[in-house]
């Protein structure tokens, strides 16, 4: 497991027109989106992704919508062309693939979620979920227990011989996942897999989500335009914007570190409290008194309840048994103010 | 003197239009104003019709040699066109003698239990089975049940092929868009051109004691819309879908059979229930080429003036029409309701 990443992404780009190789050229030369469409009318939509994403992590790309987020995930799995790059899962390129090998891949190493779930309306909740293997020609018995058994697992006991019609978007999107899982891949792509339920759903599914992930390991590609969803799902987020990586790295690095104003911007209007853990403010291990222990997880929002806002008090961090450093409640109040945008602050 | 005269002499055609511009064959109007003694007066300003051009110069064809070409053109085509399109047809022949004979043969206790059983399978409606039995019995009480068994059956072949052949052309359309360009305009003109010019060529082609005569008819009348909502409803198919299904690496053959059909049968379904409508239309008016059914009664209607025997194969037709109607609509909803199934 020497981090070799799972997927990997080198120089893509991508744009959208019938002459799309020729006008590359003018891209890797800097020409930026607006004139791209103004002097050759092709629209840009990647240049120059560089992303790895490791196995058994979740890779969330954030971005508003038109930043290309969409088009990236569908590269992962061909639907959309490339016009250069590599794209490279398991160390195979998929862009050298032949068509047969190409389903192959699909079949067997990526599973996909989608914003509008895409369920099959003329099949049954189980058959949906047993699509993946019911492609792949398995036989009857292993489709039903499988899909059974993964139905099941994200709540949907019950409702296995309901159309999607007859279920509410939440669950239809439990089956969409349900039908992921049940594809048994390694890769699971998630295409705004959430972004069309309402606020209480979308956490549980998040939750469901970060359970899901804890038993089974998966290396997770989630789309999203909300830097909230991002946070709370990242091991690694990456942001976009007119189809360019703008930032990427660790989350609470980004938050604590935006490196551009347009991040900057992003990070601005969020919760902090809830967002930034223990981890991201703590200082070495020096004192002796403290007035209580907290885990390196624990979030700012649980610790500003538990001292009752009191900015006197030091707790001593804990992972697991080992201390591992200590927290001023002065610090943390520190870092819940964002770092004044650039512009802000030159006024 | 022509009105073109001075025309073709400016452009120095003189030579080619010859001298004997009056030894032309007349025109009937011509002839006829001459033998009733007045001279024609020709117009102030005649259009340039091709009749009024050969007043001036004979080297320009009439009007009639178009007509007169097109004919010509037509039966120099015709023994290679037969040679080609009567052996392809002829199954067409025996599947309609063959319907034809066993709706007849059959006797009406059998025949009517399986309509009726038929329509309940279709579309699992209590009432539009009782209306089904109840119109059967209609015709038959005023002994139109053989003439409608004959429409019947010349319709359910019709259908049947229009159906079996339409649906692949719709499909074959749906995945190239070239295709459907060049399709398109046929669909247009096979919807537009008035059903008898249909049969003029066709009755060249083929003798008129052939059923295969007006299979061919109803067959190129009544397939447009079967084709047409075929190509529509795989089109519209949820491109959502479409992409989740390649995403989770589906053959195109899997698609097709697993997503794309499945989706896009109301509209196919919908297709159907014209095509239906449609060979019914053309089923009366194909009597005029013996056609045998509800429609020779039409027919004998209005030949002989019988205003009743008119009528009531009329009100037979409509009959027909309307449980054929119902059937497929009741059957179209029921496919319909699995999708939106509250």
């Amino acid at each position: 497991m020497a981090n070799e990443p799972k997927v990997r992404l080198r120089g893509l780009f991508k744009i959208f027109g019938p002459k799309d190789k020729e006008v590359l050229q003018h891209v890797k030369e800097g020409m930026g989106k607006e004139d791209l469409l103004e002097q050759h009318q092709h629209v840009l939509g990647l240049q120059d992704i560089n992303v790895d994403m490791q196995a058994g992590e979740i890779t969330v790309v954030m971005g508003l919508s038109g930043s290309g987020k969409s088009t990236l995930i569908r590269h992962l799995n061909r639907l959309i062309e490339p016009t250069a790059g590599e794209i490279l899962v398991d160390g195979v390129d998929v862009m050298k693939l032949s068509e047969t090998e190409l389903r192959e891949v699909r079949q067997t190493k990526m599973s996909m979620v989608f914003q509008k779930f895409a369920l099959l309306p003329h099949r049954t909740v189980q058959q949906n979920a047993a699509m993946a293997l019911k492609v792949r020609g398995s036989d009857e018995e292993t489709q039903n227990t499988e899909a059974r058994k993964w139905l099941a697992r994200v709540g949907l006991q019950g409702y296995e011989d309901r159309y999607p019609a007859q279920l509410s978007g939440g669950m239809q999107q439990r089956v969409g996942i349900a039908r992921a899982l049940t594809a048994n891949t390694d890769i699971m792509l998630m295409d705004e897999a959430f972004s069309a339920l309402d606020p209480l759903i979308r956490t549980d599914m998040q939750n469901l989500l970060l359970e899901l992930q804890d038993e089974l390991q998966k290396t997770i590609v989630f789309i999203t335009h909300d830097l909230d969803e991002a946070l709370k799902l990242a091991d690694h987020l990456v942001i976009l914007k007119d189809g360019a990586v703008v930032q990427q790295g660790e989350p609470q690095g980004i938050l604590m570190n935006p490196c551009d104003p347009y991040i900057e911007d992003f990070v601005s209007d969020i919760n902090r409290a809830r967002v930034l853990r223990v981890k991201s403010v703590m200082a070495p291990l020096k004192g002796t008194e403290f007035a209580g222990d907290v885990d390196i997880g624990d979030n700012l929002e649980s610790l500003i309840a538990r001292s009752e806002g009191d900015t006197t008090l030091h707790y001593r961090v804990m992972e697991g048994d080992t201390p591992v450093g200590e927290l001023h409640m002065r610090d943390l109040v520190k870092a819940l103010v964002p770092r004044l945008s650039s512009t802000e602050a030159a006024e | 003197m022509a009105f073109y005269d001075g025309v073709f002499k400016a452009l120095g055609l003189s030579d080619w239009c010859g001298a004997e511009a009056s030894s032309a064959p007349m025109s009937m109007a011509d002839l006829l104003a001459q033998s009733s003694g007045e001279e024609t007066k020709g117009e102030f300003f005649p259009f340039p019709s091709l009749d009024n051009l050969n007043e001036s110069c004979s080297g320009i064809i009439q009007s009639r040699d178009v007509t007169k070409g097109i004919e010509e053109g037509f039966l120099a085509a015709k023994p290679v066109l037969k040679s080609i399109l009567d052996p392809i047809t002829q199954p067409l022949s025996w599947l309609l003698d063959g319907a034809l004979w066993t709706f007849a043969e059959t006797p009406w206790f059998i025949m009517v239990p399986i309509l009726v059983a038929i329509s309940w399978y279709a579309s699992r409606s209590v009432g539009v089975t009782i209306f089904v039995a109840f119109s059967i019995f209609l015709l038959g009480l005023v002994d139109h049940y053989d003439v409608a068994m004959q429409t019947l059956s010349i319709i359910f072949v019709c259908t049947g092929i229009s159906v079996m052949l339409g649906v692949p052309i719709g499909i074959a359309m749906s995945k190239s868009d070239r295709l459907q360009r060049s399709v398109v305009p046929v669909l247009d003109l096979l919807q537009t051109l008035p059903t008898f010019v249909y049969l003029i060529p066709l009755i060249f082609l083929f003798s008129v004691t052939e059923s295969k005569l007006y299979g061919i008819a109803i067959i190129l009348y009544a397939i447009v819309p079967v084709v047409r909502l075929t190509d529509l409803g795989i089109r519209l198919v949820d491109q959502d879908v479409i992409e989740a299904a390649n995403a989770f690496g589906m053959n195109s053959r899997q698609k097709l059979m697993g997503v794309e059909l499945p989706l896009a049968l109301p509209n196919i379904m919908a297709g159907i229930n014209q095509t239906i409508m449609m060979s019914l239309a053309m089923v009366v008016i194909a009597s005029l080429v013996s056609a045998p059914g509800l429609g020779v009664n039409v027919l004998r209607g209005i030949r002989n003036l019988e205003l009743g025997v008119g009528i009531v194969a009329g009100i037979g037709i409509v009959l027909l029409a309307v449980i054929l109607d119902r059937v497929s609509k009741a059957a179209l909803t029921r496919v319909d309701m699995t999708r939106v199934k509250h």
